[in-house]
């Protein structure tokens, strides 16, 4: 046996005080009376106890010279060698994904694997070290390799449940890592095993595997997005998967709604694994929430309601100056996002903000701010310099990547006419003729985009294409500055990057479905957002207390995993969990001591007490 | 704080008065002895022996039935109180002192005694007789009795009844009534003392006086208890039960004083040192007037 600290031995000296207190104790008080004849008869007829009256009192020494003796040892801290050798160091692993709120066994899974854990950190020897990492969404350490149960325990309880997905995987390459210098190294995992690699990481020989739940079927909507119609101005389409993870056939009802309105209702009867998809096609220019739910009840309430938020169709007052060009007119009339005026003369002053100008041959020489789309342009501007006609141009170069040619094929148009275009500085050219020379350009200046296209489109068949309107609706949306129609609903545990206003320089706030508040870190233009560990509507505003204020930026955040709402193990996952073998409830030698040192406390106080009551 | 102060003999005078209103007359001096001798009331008879006054022969007993009875008259005469104090150091124990208060009780009998014009003598005793206060007769006395009791010391050695018993009665010396004022914490046993008295044609009658804490200790764990009597120590560990066992063995040496005193037709006062004298002597009287 060593000793931690062998200084603190030199207590064992105060049992020379203990003697001497003894011995003085043994010169007693004298205490006067008027005779002894009373007390001679009490204890004339004791005196065959007396022997053990004396022995009682040497008996009380003892006692207290072995409670002194304990103490001044559990005080030198003693430890035996195969104490250090052969201390273990563990990592609890807990994962606190979305299927672990599961209710098969109450309260939940999480609740359960907490239990489990609080078992095997009671079980933990003195000098074995445990450090805990929740797997849910991302891998976090909730506390570093220690012994101390009190802050195990605290660690454990304060592991929240998410909606995330099982990081399992990464959480046991974390504990990996921060064992790898130790000996007797453990993983221990607390999961429901609904993460990949489940089967092979269950027989790893560092790996110990402590099931949880039970084997549970799930219906779970696993997918829910919304976008507005690339065709239809006024349409959108909402696209849902639901999916049933157990082993028998289920008969629900989906139902979707927009703002609180019921949009559609759907029965559904699903096989055993089978998965629902399903496009719904609507139309509003409203935009908002859309909310879909399951009307069945299950072990997992998260995936039984999915979000997504479909982009409002704003409406645009686009001004047309022209001379005439039916065509021209008729492709703007046609959207219904556009609110079109014409203008048969020069424009006299500047057009309200927000609104798109389109100048159709007379150009003024100087551009106006704002939106500004110009077709075949008669003359020279500041962002150009106009040159000859150019005949019969053909598209051989064609942007693809550009929305604004998005779902746009010019080279087989057919272009008699176009204008030379000289441009000053560096606009995106997006079509282009084989002479090099640009047919259809965009300007980014600072003022308003510029987007301009030089051919004629009296002559030629562009505006009998198709490509004519789908021109005009992407030369729309890229002024609009939005990104398509689509705002998409993201899936929990993912990091969403969120483009701030322009020139923004103000603060925001990040708030959770639950209302939890955060503040929200912006670098640069942009802020990152996650990983995201709620189901619901995220909202990002500027953190004022005003309860209908608008808020910049909603985001919705579904479960949308299958492996998540699917609440069965894997079917090869067999794990063995009887490894885990209680120490002295994780007490150190000295406890013991002090306990043993209390127990005798008792011992002396019952002599005590024979002494004087008995 | 004088033992015997102004208002102490006023308290005499009172318990004086009151002895004579409930007694009648019948207390002390103006009592028959036990005595037969030359008195006027009749007694009994006994049988004529030769040699005796023919004065006394009934007459008309013999006339009836031929018998020579004599007559026998109670003798009237003043009564010896004798008071027997103890003056042993045990007496000294307690809060007041035992030995303060038996000394009143003597001082308050002895009052009583003297103005009812009966003799009174103070024997004061330990293991044997200390010290007298010759018998006395008149109330003019009562001051030089009570400066006798003053000046006594509780310093006696072991109480031993029997052995001042035996001393006392062979003194030539008229009987009387033989008032012990004492603990009895007799280590050979007061009966013995009672009974020599008794013999001698004395009247005893106990007074026994204890502190409280003599019956209720309130000692407990290791002590050394030292006997202010005989000066003995001894060592000892003072349980609850060991009190319990005290209390009982005091309750029952208490009962035995009543018990003995009781079969043999002696007074006997039991009493604590928490009640004032005077009530003490009050009470003696009441059982007195309700015995006669």
């Amino acid at each position: 046996m060593n000793f931690a600290h062998a200084s603190a031995l030199a207590w064992a000296a105060l049992v020379i005080p203990i003697i001497i207190f003894y011995i003085l104790k043994i010169r007693l008080r004298r205490v006067p009376v008027s005779t002894t004849l009373f007390w001679q008869q009490i204890f004339d007829e004791k005196k065959p106890r007396s022997l053990w009256e004396m022995l009682r009192h040497l008996l009380s020494l003892l006692v207290q010279i072995a409670i002194l003796a304990l103490l001044v040892l559990a005080l030198g801290e003693p430890f035996f060698k195969w104490e250090v050798l052969e201390a273990k160091r563990l990592v609890l692993v807990v994962d606190n994904s979305a299927s672990m709120n599961a209710n098969d066994v109450l309260p939940s899974r999480l609740a359960q694997a907490k239990e489990e854990g609080k078992r095997i950190i009671s079980g933990l020897r003195f000098r074995d070290e445990m450090a805990i990492i929740a797997a849910g969404t991302e891998p976090q350490v909730f506390c570093g390799l220690t012994g101390h149960q009190r802050t195990l325990l605290k660690a454990l309880d304060e592991i929240p449940a998410t909606d995330g997905p099982t990081r399992v995987n990464e959480a046991i390459e974390l504990a990996r890592r921060l064992l790898v210098t130790q000996k007797n190294r453990k993983v221990i995992v607390l999961s429901d095993g609904g993460f990949d690699n489940a089967e092979t990481l269950a027989k790893a020989e560092d790996v110990q595997m402590v099931p949880v739940g039970k084997r549970t079927g799930n219906v779970g909507i696993t997918r829910l997005q919304a976008r507005r119609s690339l065709i239809d101005p006024v349409g959108y389409e909402i696209l849902a998967e639901v999916v049933n993870a157990s082993d028998d056939p289920v008969e629900c009802r989906l139902e979707i709604d927009l703002n609180g309105e019921v949009v559609d209702v759907v029965p559904l009867k699903l096989a055993p694994g089978a998965a629902h998809h399903q496009v719904f096609e609507k139309t509003s220019t409203a935009g908002g929430r859309v909310l879909a739910r399951l009307n069945r009840a299950d072990a997992l309430p998260a995936d039984n309601q999915a979000w997504a938020i479909l982009p409002r169709r704003e409406i645009r007052p686009v001004t047309l100056v022209t001379k005439g060009n039916l065509f021209l007119e008729k492709v703007f009339e046609a959207n219904a996002g556009v609110k079109l005026s014409v203008s048969r003369t020069p424009l006299k002053s500047a057009p309200p903000a927000g609104t798109l100008t389109v100048f159709h041959r007379d150009v003024p020489e100087k551009l106006p701010n704002g939106p500004v789309l110009v077709i075949q342009p008669s003359q020279s501007t500041d962002l150009w310099e106009i040159g000859e006609t150019l005949q019969n141009p053909i598209v051989t170069q064609q942007d693809k990547d550009s929305p604004l040619m998005a779902h746009v094929r010019l080279d087989n148009v057919l272009m008699p006419e176009a204008k030379k275009l000289k441009p000053k500085g560096q606009p995106k050219i997006l079509a282009s003729a084989v002479s090099g020379d640009p047919l259809y350009l965009a300007f980014d200046r600072p003022e308003g985009k510029v987007l301009v296209l030089t051919v004629d489109l009296d002559k030629g068949d562009l505006p009998l294409q198709t490509a004519f309107p789908i021109m005009a609706a992407n030369a729309l949306g890229w002024f609009a500055g939005t990104k398509g129609e689509l705002r998409e609903s993201t899936a929990t545990g993912s990091v969403v990057e969120w483009e701030l206003p322009p020139n923004s320089t103000a603060s925001y706030t990040l708030h959770s479905p639950s209302g939890r508040p955060a503040a929200l870190p912006v670098r640069s233009a942009r802020a990152t957002i996650g990983p995201l560990d709620q189901c619901g509507i995220w909202t990002i505003d500027h953190g004022t207390a005003q309860v209908d204020a608008k808020p910049e930026f909603e985001l919705a955040c579904n479960l949308a995993n299958r492996q998540e709402s699917d609440l069965r193990p894997p079917q090869d996952w067999a794990p063995n969990s009887n490894v885990l073998q209680a120490g002295f409830g994780g007490r150190p030698l000295w406890y013991l001591l002090i306990i043993a040192a209390w127990a005798l406390v008792g011992m002396e106080w019952y002599l005590y007490q024979r002494r004087w009551i008995s | 704080m004088p033992l015997f102060d102004s208002e102490f003999l006023k308290k005499l005078e009172y318990l004086s008065l009151v002895s004579r209103r409930v007694f009648r007359g019948s207390l002390l001096a103006q009592r028959r002895t036990m005595q037969l001798g030359g008195g006027l009331e009749f007694a009994d008879h006994r049988e004529y022996t030769p040699g005796d006054d023919f004065r006394y022969l009934d007459w008309n007993v013999y006339a009836r039935h031929d018998e020579l009875l004599l007559k026998r008259f109670q003798e009237e005469e003043d009564l010896h109180v004798y008071i027997f104090l103890d003056v042993s150091r045990s007496m000294a124990f307690g809060t007041p002192p035992k030995f303060d208060f038996a000394r009143q009780v003597g001082a308050a009998l002895a009052y009583i005694a003297l103005a009812d014009l009966d003799r009174v003598a103070i024997v004061a005793f330990a293991g044997d007789i200390v010290a007298d206060f010759p018998l006395t007769r008149g109330k003019a006395r009562i001051l030089s009795l009570l400066k006798f009791l003053e000046n006594l010391p509780a310093e006696g050695s072991v109480t031993d009844l029997a052995r001042v018993a035996t001393g006392f009665v062979h003194r030539s010396q008229r009987r009387g009534l033989a008032v012990v004022i004492s603990d009895l914490y007799d280590p050979a046993g007061f009966q013995r003392g009672i009974d020599i008295l008794r013999h001698h044609r004395y009247e005893p009658h106990v007074v026994q006086i204890y502190d409280r804490k003599e019956a209720e200790p309130d000692l407990r764990g290791d002590v050394e208890l030292y006997d202010v009597e005989t000066g003995t120590l001894r060592k000892v560990t003072v349980t609850e039960r060991n009190l319990r066992q005290y209390r009982e063995l005091f309750g029952r040496f208490q009962e035995s004083i009543q018990q003995y005193c009781n079969t043999y037709g002696i007074g006997c006062t039991r009493t604590s040192t928490e009640i004032p004298f005077d009530e003490l002597i009050l009470k003696m009287m009441r059982v007195a007037g309700a015995v006669q």
